[in-house]
């Protein structure tokens, strides 16, 4: 399949007169992790939104596999194949675990047999299949977390979009989290991730993009991220002397 | 939700409904007694309500407060052809319950926009809006003077004809029919696709639309199952009683009934509205036939002579609505789950209580 799987092109947001996403251009290819990197306020939720439907863009294009689909609603994107998490978790509290899978798994199928056997499957990857009867609200962050990954697999996406999946994890859900990932990327899809630990992002990205003031600050290798001056000096500020 | 639905079959339950469908089958045969069928008439339509308002509140988490739109469509439209177009009401039910469903898409397109308290206020309003029409436009409708049914055509069901609508028994068994049917719908919402999304969209929509659900496609899909049902139980209001007017159809009172009847149940749940419905009617009858005066004389309480006694014989009926009102504020205080969410969580309680003690001290210890 030749071209990128998505392709941003000059989106821009605005709220009022404030520019959450200001021009910000770039391309993923199939298969591959980028990093969605900046402080907070820079604009990365922003931008999820933006190419997942929820908001409009203000100006400029997301092009899915080449096709434009900003303006489609959130659940046309899915269907697309284009889901994603959220940095607040946002489990269905009154439904079992494995309803929630199953909500998720109904995007492909009107069977319910079929949605819950592909439901328990994605319980399974992400090893969670033993809570499946439990109801999704009482469940500790670092399994509600995981709840959601295995939520938006179940829809079959090729483009996983993830909000701060280890936010608020200890280093041990963490490992489990970075673990999934690279299980998903194996299984060649491709994703985009928010992250704040940048130990963790520079592990599991193959390419990262900053954002900073929702302008794009930089793009590249993780490499070639850390010895970035600006991205440094955005980060931690201006060199005191 | 429990699946896969095989596991739910168990035989007891069954017998226990195959027993009630037989007695209440059988209950006009063994009493004839006129109040008794009403009653029993009331908590049909009562369970056709809440059942249908379940669809939409319960499932799917929308909470109208202006049911009453497609309650007084539904009585309106089949009484107004029937009097005035001579349109045999089993015809004429079914043009109502497309014209409410027609309107219903309608205004579920412009009001599923809105969220929350902002749903429920347009709810409201759009239901006034069909009060006043209903009200005011005295040529089309016959406004404050309502409708009065002359007489009922006769109806032919196989090789029966039936022309006798002054008894109760055919309202009976229609009605009983009518619960039946909603009750099945209920049950086949929630063990199909549709209940799952009615459920995720109830639980969180912005979920649910990054999910792959449609929003305005599946909110209008739960109202138009329940303003379907909504219809059907406002004709057959307007049948069974054979008088309506914009008061009795299409107050506000009518649209928080529909509400009432599954908060006090239960929400979401098939059952909620059948125990919503034995709570409510039987309470409102005692209330509003002065049974609740005459217990307390006969327990003794207070005497008949004395003049606390005759001021609650004379006023006590007339402030039905208020203890009605005071009953249903304490239940939703004290049983926020409902009757069946209350009764469960003793039983289970019980139940548990060994058990959970040790899960509790080892929480504790380790934080």
């Amino acid at each position: 399949m030749a071209g990128p799987i998505l392709e941003i092109r000059n989106v821009s947001k605005f709220f009022g007169g404030l520019a959450a996403n200001a021009d910000v251009s770039f391309s993923m290819e199939e298969g591959m992790i980028m990093g969605l990197i900046g402080p907070n306020g820079a604009g990365k939720t922003t931008l999820f939104n933006c190419i997942t439907g929820f908001y409009p863009p203000s100006r400029g294009d997301v092009l899915f596999r080449g096709q434009r689909i900003n303006g489609l609603t959130p659940d046309r994107v899915c269907k697309l194949g284009m889901a994603r998490t959220w940095q607040k978790v946002r489990p269905l509290a009154k439904m079992t675990v494995l309803d929630n899978v199953m909500v998720g798994a109904l995007a492909r199928t009107n069977s319910l047999s079929v949605a819950a056997e592909l439901a328990m499957q994605q319980l399974r990857q992400v090893r969670m299949d033993h809570r499946a009867d439990h109801l999704a609200g009482g469940l500790p962050i670092g399994e509600r977390k995981r709840l959601e990954v295995a939520r938006v697999l179940a829809t079959q996406p090729q483009l996983l979009l993830l909000d701060e999946v280890m936010g608020g994890l200890n280093a041990t859900e963490s490992e489990e989290i970075i673990q999934l990932i690279l299980d998903i990327k194996k299984r060649r899809i491709t994703q985009m991730v928010i992250e704040h630990d940048m130990k963790a992002i520079m592990r599991i990205s193959d390419r990262i993009v900053v954002l900073n003031s929702g302008e794009k600050l930089a793009e590249g290798l993780p490499g070639e991220i850390v010895s970035n001056k600006e991205v440094v000096t955005a980060y931690l500020g201006e060199a005191f002397e | 939700m429990r699946l896969p639905l095989a596991r739910g079959f168990a035989l007891a339950p069954l017998l226990a409904l195959g027993t009630g469908v037989v007695a209440l089958v059988a209950f006009p045969l063994a009493v004839t007694n006129p109040y008794a069928l009403h009653v029993m008439i009331l908590l049909f339509l009562t369970v056709i309500q809440g059942e249908s308002w379940n669809v939409l509140g319960g499932y799917t988490g929308q909470y109208s407060v202006g049911h009453a739109a497609y309650f007084g469509l539904g009585a309106y439209v089949t009484l107004m052809l029937l009097q005035f177009r001579q349109v045999p009401p089993w015809w004429g039910v079914w043009i109502a319950i497309l014209l409410a469903v027609a309107v219903a898409i309608v205004i579920g397109s412009i009001t599923f926009r809105l969220r929350g308290p902002y749903f429920v206020l347009a709810s409201i309003a759009v239901a006034e809006i069909f009060r006043l029409i209903a009200l005011n436009w005295t040529g089309f409708t016959n406004g404050a003077e309502g409708i009065l049914l002359n007489e009922i055509p006769p109806l032919r069901i196989g090789g029966r004809t039936i022309t006798d609508f002054v008894s109760k028994v055919p309202f009976y068994y229609a009605g009983l029919a009518l619960a039946a049917t909603t009750i099945a719908v209920n049950w086949g919402v929630q063990h199909s696709k549709l209940g799952y999304y009615f459920q995720a969209i109830r639980e969180d929509q912005d979920a649910a639309h990054s999910l792959g659900i449609s929003l305005p496609v599946y909110k209008n899909i739960a109202l138009a199952i329940s303003a379907f049902f909504t219809a059907w139980s406002g004709a057959f209001y307007g049948l069974y009683v054979g008088f309506i007017d914009p008061g009795t159809v299409l107050p506000v009172e009518v649209s928080v009934q529909f509400v009432l009847i599954c908060i006090i149940g239960g929400i979401g749940t098939i059952a909620g509205p059948m125990v919503g419905a034995l709570v409510l009617v039987p309470l409102s009858e005692a209330l509003r036939a002065n049974l609740l005066s005459d217990l307390l004389f006969k327990i003794g309480i207070v005497s008949e002579d004395t003049p606390t006694g005759a001021f609650l014989k004379d006023n006590l009926a007339h402030a039905h609505a208020l203890i009605y009102g005071i009953l249903v504020v304490l239940v939703i205080l004290f049983m926020p789950d409902g009757v069946l969410g209350f009764a469960k969580k003793l039983f289970s309680g019980r139940r548990r209580q060994t058990p959970a003690l040790p899960e509790v001290s080892s929480e504790k210890g380790s934080a």
